[in-house]
């Protein structure tokens, strides 16, 4: 599986090229590293599907520079095979207090035909706390397409946490091998209710997650034979190392 | 209102024996000093200078007394030779444990007040009115408060048998440690 | 041989020489220590770390003031150490710094340090390589005096305060900067929210979190590490370390807070405690019930327990997430109660240094042309009438006015006239710190003036601070910058040659700290020239406090004393606060200079300094790489 090759060469990069810290009196810059699983969840969809969905992010990298490596993918549990996997590797490097603007490339895999992409992005955090994450990607076939994805975390306690999210995606033009129809072409709400389990590396979650595909894209999808939207309770676990 | 008179001498103008008066204000707290605590007998009262048996010199230094302790017998009258031989504002005050805890709240009101500075007296502050008909004013027959340089006598009747302390109330003094015993025997 | 022990040899044949002499006038001691893993057994939990001697805390050096004291240490970990003498004045290359004093001491070396002892009181040491601090490489080093100490003490305790986390140093920095907030278990939830809007209603409980969330700041943001077991000399609170006391005897407790990052506010309830030092320097005796020791700073108090029975000693962190608990009592095994912790603070806009949004509730009179900036430090020069001013339907943080500085008010008098203070709550005066002590004449009315419960404001804190110190009792007093008057001043008292400013700056979000916004690694070193009096403006821009320590020259702290102020080695800023210190340039060589948060001098809040000329001018600047094999 091409994708899991390249991803653990991504991760392997990030973590070998991070060095350890030494003296309180740095006079090069520090380097840090750190993985994040935003989402890493088990979904069963209101007509019986039972999916496999993973959302993360790895970096390696100074104040003034990071690489990044951004992952997500779907794997559908009945049929056994994978429904979306992306990996994306970003040069990452600070333009204000809060935002950072990001470049690279991104690599979707299976389902239909892999298709490498040219990325620039932006990522930080909006006033009130809200997490932004936004690309806008060009194809190796000129198509051009954008995402965009918002998170929030409401702290019920200071151990369980309330996050809601937002993800949408948008073509300019469509690429019909992939089932990509142009504008608006999907978009996933959730709500999920997070518990600190063991410090902030293991927080196992409940929620649920709504997807739905937009015009065009809706249409190549129930060609398939498939819905165009699902709900989904999900269960799963938050980390980070 | 009480009234005395001492004598201050200071050093400086020890040679001209610059001699002053000082008359008694109204204490901030009235009737709190000398005699406040278990009565005048307690620790003592005034001597007369004829009945002295013995002088005993005090040198107070930053932030502590020479000696640090004084035996004396009961109804001794003895003659306190009291020099500041530090660079800060020390008091020689013969009490109790109690009536020095007391002292020391004023002491602390004078120091916030500006009244007492570390190295020096605002004496001309300590008759000032306080808005409520009282002063500061630091005159005691049982105690002396001198700037560097200056020494003051005190003679002093030990009428009482429990033993007494002579300390300094300028804030921190007496809790770091100076303070001595009056042991009478 | 390499070029220590070569001018060690030197210097202890010229010693030796002196000694026939005169053998009575100098003193000379070898200390050995050995830099080992070890493992810290909190109560809480038991971690690897590394420590002195076998142990951590490592042992408390006892020296004397005059002696040349000579230090083997033996590096038995894998990895580079060094050990720096916090607060001893010394040779910049004894300092212990490794790349600005020394290369540092390679696993399995022995370096030797040598130097004078020449002064007196409680310090520490401590490692400063990676963060083997953090990990437990501190010890206490306490310096008799050749002169009588201005006190009398019967005992004398080390009391060193520490804040053991089960995670590593390395690690605490690298959760940090993934998530700066990992270790805040304090921040404000949904029920906070609610109480807030059912206190002050919903949209003032709005409008704060907006504000706060406009800034992507936290009001909560006091600890950045929080989870840690405080210890006091290696004890945590249920290990409960003790000190024996004889009822009336006086205690001396050498208070040094040896933490990576945490504030402590201490104090031993049913007893007063009085103030003698300060960074191992004498300070005229304060009588108080609480004082907050910043990180790297030492106190000595005199405690004269007078009861037979036990006392708690009592150390709550500044955010109030944890707390050192010891014991005062006349016979072992003996304990008191243990008070519960206070309330989490809140930081305030006024420690975002934004305090002017809300003057409108206030009338300042003929004060009202002023530009609300220029409030800050505003001088009241001859005279001051607060008659018309109406405190009177004041709530709580309106009325900010900065830190007022009455203290060269230099005639003239001061009218309170009718200012009514009644209805105020805690907190509501902020008036900075008004310091009347310096009024060298002129008299002060009071007049009807009702202080109610009014609170002196610390100056050192910004005016309507959520941190300003409150005595935990309710009543009582909690010391202050303010309040440190030295006993003994170092140096004689004269104007500044010049002045540096130096604005304590961070992005808590990335987690960098920085000084005029540079990182240490980015950043120039600052140059000094022997012999001049530099006078430093602390500019804290960031809503953290920030205990700033000079290496090899003291800080004279200033807190309008003028010839009285204290002499420090670390100075603590708090948030939205401007402090100035001033150094007698009068040590050669290169220093360290910098934040003593750990994490904040690991991000980048550090400086080299470099101090030219002087007497010793043969002095070789650069660091000795490689001096030692």
């Amino acid at each position: 599986m091409r994708f899991a090759s390249i991803s653990c060469a991504a991760l392997g990069a990030l973590f070998t090229a991070a060095a350890p810290l030494t003296a309180l009196a740095q006079t090069e810059p520090l380097v840090f590293y750190g993985l994040q699983m935003e989402q890493l969840e088990y979904r069963a969809g209101d007509a019986g599907q039972d999916l496999l969905v993973w959302d993360g992010d790895a970096f390696v990298g100074t104040d003034e520079v990071r690489l990044r490596w951004e992952g997500n993918g779907e794997y559908d549990l009945n049929a056994d095979l994978f429904e979306s996997a992306t990996n994306q590797l970003s040069i990452q490097v600070p333009v204000s207090d809060f935002w950072d603007v990001k470049a690279g490339i991104r690599y979707d895999s299976p389902d239909g035909p892999d298709r490498w992409h040219g990325a620039v992005g932006i990522s930080g955090l909006a006033p009130q706390w809200i997490e932004v994450d936004s690309s806008l990607y060009v194809s190796e076939k000129g198509d051009v397409s954008a995402d965009l994805d918002l998170e929030y975390e409401l702290l019920l306690t200071n151990y369980l946490t309330l996050i809601p999210s937002a993800e949408m995606s948008v073509a300019f033009s469509s690429d019909r091998e992939r089932g990509v129809g142009s504008g608006l072409n999907s978009a996933e709400v959730g709500l999920r209710l997070s518990y600190d389990l063991w410090d902030r590396m293991l927080s196992p979650y409940v929620g649920v997650a709504y997807e739905r595909y937009f015009g065009e894209t809706a249409d190549f999808i129930r060609e398939e034979g498939d819905e165009a939207d699902m709900f989904s309770i999900v269960f799963g676990a938050r980390l980070m190392f | 209102m009480r009234k005395l008179n001492f004598t201050l001498s200071s050093m400086a103008a020890c040679l001209v024996a610059a001699t002053v008066t000082l008359t008694s204000f109204q204490a901030l707290s009235a009737g709190s000093h000398a005699g406040g605590h278990g009565g005048a007998s307690a620790i003592g009262e005034p001597g007369d200078a004829a009945k002295v048996s013995r002088t005993v010199e005090i040198r107070m230094f930053d932030n502590y007394y020479e000696p640090e302790n004084i035996t004396v017998s009961k109804g001794e009258t003895v003659r306190f030779k009291v020099i500041n031989a530090g660079e800060f504002v020390h008091e020689f005050n013969i009490g109790t444990t109690l009536s020095h805890a007391d002292h020391q709240k004023e002491m602390m009101m004078m120091m916030e007040h500006g009244v007492l500075e570390a190295d020096k007296i605002n004496r001309d502050k300590m008759k000032m009115d306080m808005g409520n008909g009282m002063t500061m004013d630091h005159s005691d027959p049982n105690s002396v408060l001198l700037e560097p340089g200056e020494s003051a006598e005190i003679i002093w009747h030990f009428s009482g048998d429990k033993d007494l302390e002579f300390a300094c109330n300028v804030p921190g003094h007496y809790d770091s440690g100076m303070m001595g015993d009056v042991r009478i025997n | 041989m390499n070029m220590f022990t070569l001018r060690a040899a030197r210097r202890a044949l010229a010693v030796a020489a002196l000694l026939a002499v005169q053998p009575a006038l100098s003193h000379a001691g070898t200390y050995t220590l050995t830099v080992d893993p070890v493992t810290i057994d909190t109560g809480d939990f038991k971690k690897t770390g590394i420590g002195y001697n076998g142990a951590s805390p490592g042992p408390v050096l006892k020296f004397q003031e005059g002696e040349d004291v000579t230090i083997n240490v033996t590096n038995n970990l894998k990895e580079e150490t060094s050990i720096h003498w916090h607060g001893l004045i010394l040779p910049f290359q004894m300092d212990g710094v490794p790349d600005i004093s020394f290369p540092g001491i390679a696993p399995g070396e022995t370096f030797t340090y040598r130097f004078p002892v020449v002064q007196s009181g409680t310090y520490w040491f401590h490692s400063h390589s990676g963060f083997q601090e953090p990990d437990g490489a501190y010890g206490a080093i306490v310096i008799t005096p050749k002169k009588r100490e201005p006190f009398k003490v019967d005992r004398d305790y080390v009391v060193q305060f520490t804040d053991k986390h089960p995670h590593s140093g390395a690690r605490i920095m690298r959760n940090l900067k993934q998530a700066p907030d990992y270790y805040n278990r304090e921040q404000q939830t949904v029920g906070d929210f609610f109480s807030d809007a059912r206190k002050n209603g919903l949209s003032a409980a709005l409008d704060d979190r907006m504000a706060w969330g406009s800034m992507r700041m936290m009001a909560t943001d006091i600890e950045d590490v929080q989870g840690f077991t405080p210890l006091i000399n290696g004890k945590g609170p249920d290990q409960n370390w003790t000190a024996l006391f004889k009822p009336g005897e006086r205690v001396r407790l050498r208070f040094i807070n040896s933490s990576a990052m945490t504030y402590f506010d201490v104090r031993i309830p049913g007893l007063k405690m009085t103030v003698v030092a300060a960074d191992g320097n004498l300070v005229q005796p304060v009588p108080v019930d609480e004082f907050r020791i910043g990180v790297a700073e030492t106190y000595d108090v005199i405690v004269r327990p007078q009861e037979d029975k036990a006392y708690t000693l009592f150390a709550q962190s500044m955010g109030r997430t944890a707390f050192a608990r010891g014991t005062l009592a006349p016979r072992p095994g003996m304990t008191a109660p243990v008070p519960d912790m206070g309330d989490s603070p809140l930081l305030t806009m006024a420690d975002m240094g934004m305090d002017h949004g809300s003057m409108a509730g206030m009338d300042h009179s003929t004060m009202q042309k002023e530009d609300p900036a220029e409030m800050q430090g505003m001088n009241h020069g001859k005279t001051m009438n607060h008659g018309t001013m109406n405190h009177d339907d004041m709530k709580q943080g309106t009325m900010k006015q900065g830190g007022m500085d009455h203290s060269k008010m230099p005639s003239g008098g001061m009218n309170h006239g009718s200012m009514n203070h009644g209805d105020m709550k805690q907190d509501t005066l902020k008036q900075g710190g008004m310091d009347h002590g310096k009024m060298p004449s002129g008299g002060m009315n009071h007049g009807s003036m009702n202080h109610g419960s009014m609170q002196t404001q610390d100056p050192f804190y910004a005016a309507g601070s959520g941190l300003t110190p409150t005595p935990s009792e309710g009543q009582g007093k909690f010391l202050s910058y303010s309040d440190l008057k030295a006993q003994r001043p170092l140096y004689k008292d004269r104007e500044a040659t010049r002045e540096i400013e130096l604005r304590l700056t961070g992005n808590m979000e990335r987690y960098i700290w920085s000084i005029n916004g540079v990182k240490y690694e980015d950043a120039d070193p600052i140059r000094l020239q022997y012999g001049e009096r530099v006078r430093f403006k602390f500019v804290n821009e960031t809503m953290m406090t920030h205990p700033m320590h000079l290496h090899g020259m003291w800080s004279i702290l200033d807190v309008g004393a003028e010839k009285w102020d204290p002499v420090k080695h670390t100075i603590s800023i708090a948030p939205g606060t401007t402090v100035y210190s001033e150094t007698e340039v009068d040590a050669t060589g290169q220093w360290a200079f910098h934040c003593h948060l750990s994490y904040h001098a690991a991000a980048g809040m550090f400086r080299k300094i470099i101090v030219e000329g002087g007497p010793d001018n043969t002095a070789d600047i650069t660091p000795l790489k490689g001096a030692i094999q």
